[in-house]
């Protein structure tokens, strides 16, 4: 992590650079284009005029890892997909967060019992922040993850941790 | 209130101290950024995170490929057609006087002659650049199609059929 993460107790000043730092980064996060199959279609409408993602800093879709905050993982998960998912994972920068939108990528879905190609969530492959439910989910549950995003983000510290 | 707009000895005093102050303060914001941002932000390097992008495939190869060097004289010759006529166009639309609409006649024949030879200056050394592009043949993709025969490349050495073993001298002579 960064030279000043864990090395501090928490006090005035720490705090108020965390402050400064969870408003920077939750108000302009960066998801990644990564929609996999039709909850895609809902993550476009999210992020056109009528919902509009850009209020929550989050419009900016980034074609590239490089560049990107979020993951919006938005559809199912094959496992030919799965490792791809992995490695652009990887190439994201920290911090780096993921969005499990809809059924699919929660756990399999509709695909849970006889789908042969489909990987039973995404979490078996990143680490998941926020899971949205539905099939798929309406905007306004993916705006509703984005913000449960932002809440956990905010709460984020570079603080020793309490032991 | 000293005169700033002439260029003496005062004035060329507090040009230089703007100018150390305006380079001062660039330099800081810069380095200010810099070091506070390595304060903050997570290092976690990886293999992955230092490959190449290839939309999440497994790169072939590293990005550090030599490029051919011919698409440096495309560079070139985009220079001489694009960026000439680029700058042509605002050039050509402030010279009939849309610049100073209320310039006197005087002061347009003036400045219209002065755009005119700097113009032809620039215009000239393009040419000369197009010049060179057209004697050496860059304007054609297709390089020395006139000057290719169907020869075979002269080989360096004759092979010496005699210090070769039995065997495959036979070979050699056959084929």
């Amino acid at each position: 992590m960064g030279w000043l993460h864990n090395r501090f107790e928490e006090n005035l000043a720490i705090t108020s650079v965390d402050w400064v730092l969870n408003w920077a980064r939750s108000s302009s996060i960066w998801p990644m284009t990564f929609g996999l199959a039709c909850c895609a279609i809902e993550m476009m409408a999210a992020g056109a005029s009528r919902f509009d993602l850009d209020r929550f800093g989050a419009g900016a879709f980034r074609a590239t890892p490089r560049q990107s905050d979020l993951m919006v993982v938005a559809g199912t998960v094959t496992f030919k997909m799965a490792s791809r998912i992995r490695r652009l994972y990887n190439q994201m920068p920290d911090p780096k967060y993921v969005l499990a939108m809809g059924a699919c990528t929660i756990g399999g879905g509709p695909y849970f019992k006889y789908g042969y190609h489909v990987v039973k969530g995404v979490d078996l492959i990143v680490p998941v922040d926020v899971y949205i439910p539905g099939c798929p989910p309406r905007p306004e549950a993916l705006i509703e993850g984005l913000m449960r995003l932002q809440d956990k983000m905010k709460r984020e510290t570079i603080a020793k941790k309490a032991e | 209130m000293p005169d700033t707009t002439g260029i003496h000895a005062e004035g060329g005093v507090q040009l230089l101290q703007g100018l150390a102050i305006f380079a001062l303060a660039a330099f800081l914001m810069a380095f200010v950024v810099l070091v506070f941002g390595k304060l903050f932000r997570p290092r976690n390097p990886n293999p992955d995170k230092g490959a190449a992008y290839e939309c999440g495939e497994a790169p072939v190869g590293p990005g550090w490929v030599q490029f051919n060097l011919r698409f440096y004289v495309v560079a070139l010759i985009f220079l001489v057609f694009d960026v000439e006529i680029a700058l042509f166009y605002p050039w050509a639309v402030v010279f009939g006087g849309g610049g100073a609409p209320n310039a006197g006649w005087e002061a347009l024949h003036a400045m219209r002659a002065a755009a005119l030879w700097d113009m032809l200056f620039f215009f000239g050394v393009i040419v000369v650049g197009f010049l060179y592009l057209w004697r050496f043949g860059y304007l054609d993709w297709v390089r020395s199609l006139g000057a290719r025969t169907d020869e075979p490349a002269p080989t360096t050495a004759p092979i010496r059929t005699e210090t070769v073993a039995p065997p495959l001298a036979e070979i050699i002579a056959e084929s």
